[in-house]
């Protein structure tokens, strides 16, 4: 078992997957959180001055999703085959092109156009993309297969974060993803971890 | 009939790291380029609305990344292990930054808009990524262990993509990227392949 320290801000955000991933896997690593003078010391040390950052055996490893399939592997939670890894990263990458279009959140200063911004994405981006993502979950709640992988947890990291900038049962109609969001949050791993994870607004 | 079908508009864009890559191992697989018209009919039968997909085994992937690691791993260049492979998907995920802003320079209309973001990327964006990925890349001209791997393809193509939007000589003084280059130019089947594939604007 390698070992593994995983530095981010003091928040959920891009880190929470890998969290939520070691916890699934009960697997100890070192939560390091960090802010201001501690992480602009810290940043031309690592290979893109980004975090989350993960050290495996000392080797930095950036990249949110790299960093996640490294600790989905590791757990059994990347998929069974070459194929079935294609389409956890299929469905990884697809939450990454929803979470760009939610970037107006961080970028949009004016109050008006950002509600308005808000209104439009659940009203006509959402949606539509939903629908797809419901056709790929199995009615046992599976993104890949017929158990619980990273595309699952993704998922739930996913909704987990968005909750907290627009409130909303935004799953509501779809009965295959609530299944999705389940089997993710009754992992005993992953649901101790929600129980006992540092509070943050997001 | 190939094991493969890749779908993709008559152009280069998000499906020529996949051609290349099925170039570089010598995989034979289906070109299929579909025209702008027969678009709304395709697009319902893709898993998330959009193209590239890949149609192997009975399954069909979307989203270039994935399937370009998919086929990376059947042509075994993907790297040797899980933390090499994690070194990877790290450096391919970097170039997806870079490539938005590219792309979103590109869709700008106001010309005055256009020209702040072509300043931004030439003089700040590009220049700094350059840096940040030589220093990734080795001096033998590899970005992970020490022979050709998906990355030094995907790299390969995103310089040509950028030589296309922005010509000059952007790799001067960048010795360890300017042998990336020139490896994965010398790889037989891409060569062959950057020879003889379609014409395409882009």
């Amino acid at each position: 078992m390698p070992t593994y320290k995983l530095t981010y801000f003091k928040s959920r955000g891009r880190a929470e997957l890998a969290r939520l991933l070691f916890a699934a896997g009960g697997v100890k690593y070192e939560d390091v959180r960090v802010e201001g003078e501690e992480w602009q010391q810290l940043k031309p040390k690592t290979p893109m001055g980004q975090l989350p950052l993960l050290e495996v055996d000392g080797v930095m490893i950036c990249q949110s999703k790299a960093i996640a399939r490294l600790i989905a592997k590791d757990i059994g939670m990347a998929g069974k085959t070459p194929l079935e890894q294609a389409q956890a990263d299929m469905i990884c990458d697809s939450l990454d092109d929803l979470g760009n279009k939610l970037m107006f959140l961080f970028t949009e200063k004016d109050e008006n156009k950002k509600e308005e911004k808000k209104k439009e994405f659940l009203e006509k981006t959402l949606p539509p993309t939903l629908d797809l993502f419901e056709k790929l979950a199995s009615a046992e709640g599976y993104f890949v297969g017929n158990s619980l992988t990273w595309a699952d947890v993704n998922f739930f990291a996913f909704f987990d974060l968005m909750n907290g900038y627009i409130p909303g049962d935004h799953l509501k109609v779809y009965v295959n993803l609530n299944k999705v969001m389940g089997n993710v949050s009754s992992n005993p791993g992953i649901e101790k971890w929600l129980k006992e994870r540092p509070e943050s607004t997001s | 009939m190939p094991a493969y079908k890749l779908t993709y508009f008559n152009a280069r864009g998000r499906a020529e790291p996949i051609r290349l890559l099925f170039a570089a191992a010598g995989i034979k697989y289906e070109d299929a380029r579909i025209e702008g018209a027969d678009w709304p009919a395709l697009k319902p039968k893709t898993p998330m609305g959009y193209l590239p997909i890949l149609e192997v085994d009975g399954t069909t992937l979307c989203e270039s990344t994935a399937i370009a690691r998919f086929v990376a791993k059947r042509a075994g260049l993907v790297g040797k292990d899980d933390l090499q492979q994690a070194k990877a998907d790290m450096i391919v995920d970097g170039m997806k930054d870079i490539l938005k802003k590219l792309i979103l320079m590109v869709l700008e209309k106001d010309e005055i808009k256009k020209e702040e973001l072509k300043t931004d990327i030439s003089e700040k964006t590009l220049p700094e990524f350059l840096s940040k990925y030589e220093n990734l890349a080795n001096p033998s001209g590899f970005f992970v262990g020490d022979s050709l791997s998906w990355v030094d393809v995907t790299f390969y193509n995103l310089i040509e993509r950028v030589r296309a939007m922005f010509p000059g000589d952007h790799l001067k003084g960048k010795p360890n990227l300017v042998k990336v280059m020139a490896n994965v130019k010398a790889n037989p089947g891409i060569a062959k392949w950057v020879k003889e594939r379609p014409e395409s604007a882009f």
